[in-house]
C-alpha cells in the first residue's frame, strides 16, 4: 500500500511539474466572444503544445477590471476600455468585426428605415409604425440594459448618442431580445447579424437607409453599423517573457490570414474587411 | 452529581464533555460498561465534535457578517471618498430621493427601484395571502383526509420549482396570452403579469404555513363555535381565523420575504425599464393606476441581476449597485426580524 501511494505521489508530482512547465495564459471577458476565442485557442495549443489557453467568461467589463489589474493576461470585449483602464495602460487589439442589424416583429409592414427614421424611432419622436409607412400600431422599443455592449454601439450608431426614449422593454440578453420581438406585436430592435440569420423565420429584417446588413454590404463599405471584439492585454503586469512571448503568439495567431477566415463561419467578419473604414465602436 | 445512579451516567448524553465527565469516570470506574465506554478516545472525540460545530456555527455566522460587511463596503463607498473609487462621491439624496436612472450620464436616482419591488411585492401580497390563508383553511379544516395529503404533497412540490421556471411560463403563456385577450396586443410587461407570477411562487409557501397554523389550533374551538350554533362559515371567520392570526402574519412576512427577493422570474416578464416613474408622469391617461399595471417597471432584485456583471469595479454605478443590494439585504433582515417578534407575540 506505501509503496503504491509512494508511487502515486512520484507520478502525480511528475505531471505537475510538466504542468508548470507549459506556460499558461488566462483568458477572461465577454460571453459573446468566448466561443470564438476559445476556438481560436483549441487551434493554437494543437501547433504549440506548451502553451495553455484557459478562456472563461464574466462580462465585457469583467475581462477589463481583471486584465487592468493583472487577475488576467488577455481582457476580450464588446465595448472599449474606461478612459481610467486606458491611462492604467490596456492595450487594445481588435480581433473580429461584429455587424448589427435592426430586426422587428413580422407583422410591423416596414421593410427599411433611413437613419433619421431610425434614430426617431428610439428617441421616442416617431412611435407608430405607420408614420414610417407600416401598419397602424404601437412601437415597442425592446433595448438592452445600460451596460450592456450592443446598447453602447445603438446609442452611438444609431441614435448618434441621443437618449432612448423612456417607453422601453429591457430585456438582459439577446436571446431574450429575439423572443420579446417575436412574440410581442410592433416590437423593434437591435441584434447581432447571426441572431437574425439564426431566427429568420420568427423575426423580420429591417433595413437601414435601403441597405440590408450582411456581410458584403459591410465589407463594400456600404453598411456602416458594426463593432470591434476587442482584445486588451497589460504589457506592465506581463513580466514573465515566456507568458509574453505566448500571449503575443496567441493574439498573432487570431490576427493571422488562417483564423479570420475562421471567423465568418462564427457570424464576425475579418478585421481587414473593414481596415479602410473608420468606426468608434 | 457524585452521588448520581449509575444509570443515570450511562443515560447522560455523551455530548456533555468538560471537567464533570472527567471526574464521575474517575469516580465511577465501574461505569464502562460495554455500549457506553467514557474512553479517552471518546472523550477526544467528544470534545473534536464540539469544535467542529462550534467551527461551522461560526462559519455561518461568519458568512453573513462577512456579505454584510462586503456589502456595506462597497456600497457606501458610493457616498464616501474611499480607496479604489473612479468616480465622483454621491450625495446621498440624489440616490435616495431621486427617480431618475441614467448611470451613463451620471444620474443615479434608485427610487424606482425602491418603488417597483415595494409595489411588485405588495402586489403579490395581495394576491398570495387571501388564497393562501383559505386553502390553508380548506386543507386543515375541510377537506377530506385523501385529498388534504394530496394538497400537501402538491404544496411541497410547488415550494420546490425553482424561479426560473416560473419566468418562463410566464414570458412564452401569460404575457402573450394578457396581451392578446386584453390589451388589443400591447405589450403586458409590468407589475400586473409579474405580481401574479410572484403570487403563484409564494402561496404554497403561505399555504403549507396556514395549514400548520389551523391544525394546531385545539379542536375545542372549531367544536365550541359549531356547539353555540355557528355555521361553518361563522366558525372560520369569526373564531379559527383570530385564533389562527399570529401565525397566519408570520406565513405572509414569509412569503413576502420570499417575493421581495426573487430575481430571475420577475425580471423575464416585467420589462425592467427603470425610467417607469418618469414615463408615467408623462403619460396624459385617464387611468393611470392601470396604466402602471401595464408600464414596463424594474425592481432592485432585477437591475442588479442585469447591471452588477458589466459595470466596472468602483465606478459610482458599481458602488450605487452595491448600495441596492445593501439596502435590499436590510430590508429582509427587517422581515425576518418582524417575523421573529410577531411569533414570539403569540407565545405571549
Amino acid at each position: 500500500m506505501q509503496i503504491r501511494f509512494l508511487a502515486q505521489t512520484i507520478l502525480a508530482g511528475l505531471l505537475l511539474a510538466t504542468a508548470a512547465q507549459a506556460q499558461t495564459v488566462t483568458v477572461m471577458g465577454s460571453t459573446a466572444l468566448g466561443p470564438i476565442v476559445k476556438k481560436a485557442a483549441e487551434d493554437f495549443m494543437k501547433s504549440h503544445p506548451g502553451v495553455q489557453i484557459a478562456v472563461s467568461g464574466g462580462g465585457s467589463m469583467t475581462g477589463l477590471n481583471q486584465v487592468t489589474s493583472g487577475g488576467c493576461h488577455i481582457g476580450i470585449s464588446d465595448v472599449f476600455a474606461t478612459p481610467e483602464q486606458d491611462k492604467a495602460g490596456v492595450k487594445n487589439h481588435n480581433i473580429v468585426v461584429q455587424p448589427f442589424t435592426l430586426i422587428a416583429h413580422p407583422g410591423v409592414g416596414v421593410k427599411t428605415l433611413s437613419a433619421q427614421q431610425a434614430e426617431q424611432v428610439f428617441t421616442g419622436k416617431i412611435s407608430n409604425w405607420k408614420e414610417v409607412g407600416g401598419r397602424d400600431q404601437k412601437i415597442v422599443r425592446v433595448i438592452r440594459p445600460e451596460s450592456s455592449g450592443t446598447r453602447a454601439v445603438q446609442k452611438k450608431a444609431i441614435l448618434h448618442d441621443h437618449d432612448f426614449s423612456k417607453d422601453v422593454l429591457i430585456q438582459d440578453s439577446t436571446g431574450a431580445v429575439v423572443t420579446a420581438v417575436a412574440t410581442t406585436p410592433g416590437a423593434i430592435s437591435f441584434v447581432e447579424l447571426e441572431h437574425l440569420e439564426k431566427n429568420k423565420t420568427r423575426i423580420a429584417a429591417v433595413a437601414y437607409n435601403g441597405v440590408a446588413c450582411s456581410n458584403e454590404a459591410v465589407k463594400a463599405g456600404k453598411y456602416p453599423v458594426f463593432s470591434f471584439g476587442h482584445a486588451y492585454t497589460n504589457p506592465a503586469k506581463l513580466a514573465d517573457p515566456k507568458v509574453k512571448q505566448a500571449v503575443d503568439g496567441f493574439l498573432a495567431f487570431i490576427l493571422g490570414a488562417e483564423f479570420q477566415q475562421n471567423v465568418l463561419k462564427a457570424g464576425y467578419l475579418p478585421v481587414d474587411y473593414v481596415k479602410s473604414l473608420k468606426t468608434q465602436l | 452529581m457524585p452521588d448520581a445512579p449509575e444509570t443515570a451516567l450511562i443515560a447522560a448524553p455523551a455530548c456533555r464533555v468538560g471537567d464533570s465527565a472527567d471526574s464521575r469516570v474517575e469516580a465511577n470506574p465501574s461505569a464502562r460498561t460495554p455500549t457506553f465506554r467514557q474512553s479517552r478516545a471518546h472523550r477526544l472525540m467528544d470534545r473534536w465534535a464540539n469544535l467542529a460545530f462550534l467551527a461551522c456555527s461560526l462559519l455561518v455566522v461568519g458568512l453573513i457578517g462577512g456579505i454584510l460587511f462586503f456589502l456595506a463596503s462597497r456600497g457606501l463607498a458610493a457616498f464616501l471618498p474611499m480607496a479604489g473609487n473612479t468616480g465622483r462621491t454621491l450625495a446621498f439624496s440624489e440616490v435616495f430621493l431621486s427617480a431618475d436612472w441614467a448611470p451613463s450620464s451620471d444620474r443615479f436616482g434608485i427610487l424606482p427601484f425602491i418603488a417597483g419591488s415595494l409595489g411588485v411585492t405588495g402586489l403579490a401580497l395581495l394576491i398570495a395571502a387571501p388564497t393562501g390563508t383559505l386553502t390553508g383553511v380548506f386543507i386543515a379544516k375541510l377537506a377530506p383526509a385523501w385529498m388534504r395529503d394530496l394538497m400537501r404533497q402538491v404544496m411541497d412540490l410547488l415550494v420546490g420549482i425553482p424561479s426560473v421556471v416560473y419566468g418562463i411560463f410566464g414570458l412564452t403563456v401569460v404575457l402573450p396570452l394578457v396581451s392578446r385577450t386584453w390589451l388589443g396586443e400591447a405589450p403586458a410587461s409590468g407589475f400586473a403579469v409579474s405580481a401574479v407570477i410572484l403570487a403563484v411562487m409564494i402561496v404554497p409557501t403561505i399555504v403549507s404555513l396556514s395549514t400548520d397554523a389551523f391544525e394546531s389550533l385545539p379542536s375545542s374551538l372549531d367544536e365550541g363555535a359549531q356547539a353555540l350554533g355557528s355555521s361553518r362559515w361563522q366558525a372560520i371567520w369569526h373564531v379559527l381565523i383570530p385564533a389562527a392570526r399570529p401565525r397566519l402574519i408570520t406565513a405572509a412576512v414569509l412569503g413576502l420575504g420570499r417575493a421581495i427577493g426573487e430575481a430571475m422570474a420577475v425580471q423575464m416578464v416585467i420589462g425592467n425599464n427603470p425610467q417607469w416613474i418618469a414615463l408615467m408622469r408623462e403619460s396624459t391617461d385617464r387611468a393611470p393606476f392601470l396604466r402602471a399595471l401595464f408600464t414596463p417597471a424594474a425592481t432592485l432584485t432585477t437591475e442588479l441581476v442585469q447591471e452588477l456583471p458589466n459595470t466596472p469595479a468602483g465606478s459610482p454605478w458599481n458602488n450605487v449597485l452595491f448600495a441596492m443590494g445593501l439596502l435590499l439585504y436590510l430590508m429582509t433582515m427587517v422581515l425576518i426580524l418582524a417575523t421573529r417578534r410577531l411569533g414570539h407575540r403569540k407565545e405571549a
